[in-house]
């Protein structure tokens, strides 16, 4: 199937009246969860992810994918009306956003981050839908030196870009991969880490785990909080029609930031945060009125555009190679996972109702914001004043509820309750905790890469360097690795010839 | 500079809570650059040794594995390797953190912006997060003998009060509407075959 015989097909899945309709809800709930502070979409998604055992894994991929491209739109919504970012994408969009509403133009400031959103969401679509079906012809000449290369070095990228201390992100990395080896190992049914526990036999469920870490913990951070005052700003719907002078401003910024955002998001590690701040850090650099920190129109485009553009970018490792590069789409992967679909290179062949479905879905989810978002938008804003004290013993209540509800196991719920208080130290103690996540769901498949691996090469272990794919691969993962190490070297080197 | 921008805006918790994927940890942990700055170092060694310990336990349970060949690997040989990673980072991050740090002669930075934390160092209520951990502990050990409506129903009342709804009848109304309307969805509709314990022939 081509391209364009696919995305036809993919629409012909997606217009169906109930995966629209879960394309809707994805949609309002991502919304709803971008404006509220505290809960991501990442936590959100594990929240759901029990619920959508009783789904067709397409509907379930749908509304993930709404939920998190509707969380990057809601978020930019209290950023601006009320300096809060909905969630951590968001955090750039308050400096010009908040400036400009201060000023009076948060009518403007929404919709521009709404256009900008949906502009850069249909490029980066479009990127998806010709990167993913290459990038995964590519993949299936793959074998399994190479795809634990790629699982490797994605881990080390990922520990470098989160801006934390590199020991402690591969120690996290470490504690990942030793969770999972818990369980029957596949090969020769040999029990490890079970404790005679039979319920350790299947190893640690992921779900358990995501809850645990991001939505329990979430709670419990939010939970130690002071409350704080809110003075929402009302924006009426004429006043969102931005200035033609606005419009030039921001087209720049919003293409920049697309392409920012999609090449960004390609990389493994928090891309959505980062690629908002790559593009803020350009468009200052570019300016030339000085208006940045003032409420510059191009702080609030390039931005939202960036982070839109790195969503869809995430999906090309996850649809074309079966890897996630980051937590988000390790979720979005278990959704494939627990109906016993495993994601890879042939997922666009033999699941073609799937893989196109869910693109052509994000379409019609991006359209689907930007129509209901922007009018609507007093209305979300609204939403922030749930009280906490309602708001945090229902997510509570969805996580003991939902995570008993899969295998009908209390053991499910010690685990889920002990991860939320581990999710919460780590938090306290500044570890990061998407490594530890990723590692544990890529743990399994480099296990069997590199058994695989070891098998094939007679126990050649030069075999991951000579083959060279895996090589190159493994070559970009050293200098990312060793970088700061050579310049922290060199610096000094350099200054005393100076 | 970003990050600059955006510390010197925000109330620190509000950056603080979006810290899941870390990206903001470095300028953050600056900010804890006082006496809170204390508790995490400690908390930090301890959790180390701590990681170090289990690597260890790991480590020899799985040497107990068998190994297998390079050409053939058994059960234990993947498990070999990575408890030596647990056992390298968690001696690298306690030699980090016990180490004394390098002086740059720079003074800690500080926020331009009074912060709530800053502004009030005792800020953070961590006495709910051990009252939340022992209500989900209490649910969980009550939910098969007792059942999950009476569980849930108890769990919402206290989870309400701990998240600062101080009155007791809108905190009930508002538990047992979240309870019933908990109990059609998941029990009635989705049949989720949650424990009914001490209800089961009321509900049953």
């Amino acid at each position: 199937m081509d391209l364009f015989s696919g995305l036809i097909h993919g629409f012909s899945v997606a217009l169906t009246p109930m995966n629209l309709l879960f394309g809707f809800s994805g949609a309002v709930i991502g919304t709803i969860i971008g404006i509220l502070p505290g809960l991501g979409p990442l936590g959100t998604m594990a929240l759901l992810l029990s619920l959508t055992y009783g789904f067709d894994p397409t509907a379930g991929m749908i509304l993930f994918a709404g939920i998190y491209f509707g969380a990057m739109y809601g978020g930019s919504t209290t950023s601006i009306l009320l300096n809060i970012p909905g969630e951590a994408a968001s955090v750039v969009t308050c400096i010009e956003g908040y400036q400009m509403a201060r000023r009076g133009r948060a009518g403007a400031a929404l919709a521009v981050a709404a256009v900008g959103s949906f502009v850069a969401g249909t490029i980066s679509l479009i990127g998806l839908s010709f990167l993913a079906p290459t990038l995964a012809m590519a993949a299936l000449k793959f074998g399994p030196a190479e795809y634990l290369a790629v699982a490797l070095v994605g881990l080390i990228i990922m520990s470098r870009l989160t801006g934390g201390n590199l020991l402690k992100s591969l120690m996290m990395i470490a504690l990942g991969l030793a969770l999972g080896t818990v369980g029957m190992e596949t090969v020769a049914g040999y029990m490890r880490y079970t404790f005679k526990q039979p319920l350790l036999a299947q190893g640690i469920d992921f779900l358990p785990v995501a809850m645990g870490l991001f939505g329990i913990s979430e709670v419990l951070v939010t939970a130690e909080e002071p409350a704080g005052n809110m003075q929402l700003q009302k924006v009426r719907f004429w006043e969102l029609w931005p200035t033609l002078v606005e419009w030039k401003r921001s087209f720049g910024p919003i293409i920049r930031g697309s392409f920012i955002g999609f090449f960004v998001g390609l990389v493994p590690g928090p891309s959505p945060v980062i690629s908002t701040m790559v593009s803020y850090s350009v468009e200052s650099r570019l300016d030339k009125r000085g208006e940045f920190g003032k409420g510059a129109i191009e702080g609030v485009a390039g931005p939202e555009a960036a982070n839109n553009a790195s969503v869809g970018a995430a999906y090309v490792p996850l649809m074309a190679l079966g890897i996630p590069f980051t937590p988000a789409m390790a979720v979005v992967m278990a959704v494939l996972l627990i109906h016993g679909i495993n994601p890879g290179p042939l997922l666009m062949t033999e699941k073609p109702d799937l893989f196109w479905g869910v693109i052509a879905s994000m379409y019609i989810g991006n359209f689907m914001l930007l129509v209901f978002n922007l009018p609507l938008v007093g209305v979300f804003a609204n939403i922030i004043r749930t009280p906490l004290y309602l708001l945090m013993p229902i997510v509570l209540l969805l996580c003991l509820i939902g995570v008993y509800s899969v295998n009908n196991s209390i053991l499910d719920i010690w685990l889920m309750t002990g991860f939320g208080l581990l999710g919460y130290l780590l938090r306290r103690l500044k570890y990061d905790l998407a490594p530890l996540v990723l590692a544990l769901v890529l743990g399994p498949m480099m296990e069997r890469s590199f058994r695989e691996a070891m098998m094939i090469s007679r126990g050649d272990l030069s075999v991951f360097l000579s083959r060279p794919i895996s090589g190159t691969i493994l070559l970009v993962g050293a200098i990312v690795l060793a970088a700061p190490l050579l310049i922290a070297w060199i610096k000094p080197l350099i200054r005393r010839k100076v | 500079m970003v990050f600059q921008a955006v510390r010197t805006r925000f109330p620190l918790r509000i950056v603080a809570g979006m810290t899941e994927w870390g990206v903001l940890q470095l300028p953050l942990a600056s900010l804890f650059f006082n006496k809170k700055g204390a508790h995490v170092k400690i908390g930090s060694i301890v959790f180390a040794g701590l990681i170090l310990a289990v690597g260890l336990v790991y480590e020899i349970m799985a040497l107990n594995m068998p190994r297998g060949r390079l050409s053939y690997p058994g059960p234990g040989l993947f498990p070999v390797i990575i408890g030596v990673f647990i056992i390298a980072t968690a001696l690298g991050c306690l030699i980090q953190e016990i180490l004394p740090r390098k002086k740059t002669g720079e003074s800690p930075p500080t926020s331009p912006v009074p912060t709530q934390d800053s502004a009030a160092p005792g800020g953070r209520n961590v006495r709910k997060t051990f009252q939340l951990m022992a209500l989900m502990i209490g649910y969980t050990l009550a939910l098969k003998p007792v059942g999950f409506l009476i569980c849930i129903l108890a769990f919402l009342v206290i989870a309400i009060r701990i998240f600062g709804y101080r009155r007791w009848f809108p905190a009930l109304a508002m538990a047992a509407v979240i309870a019933g309307i908990s109990y059609v969805s998941f029990v009635l509709w989705l049949k989720v075959p949650l424990p009914l314990g001490i209800l089961e022939e009321v509900l049953g």
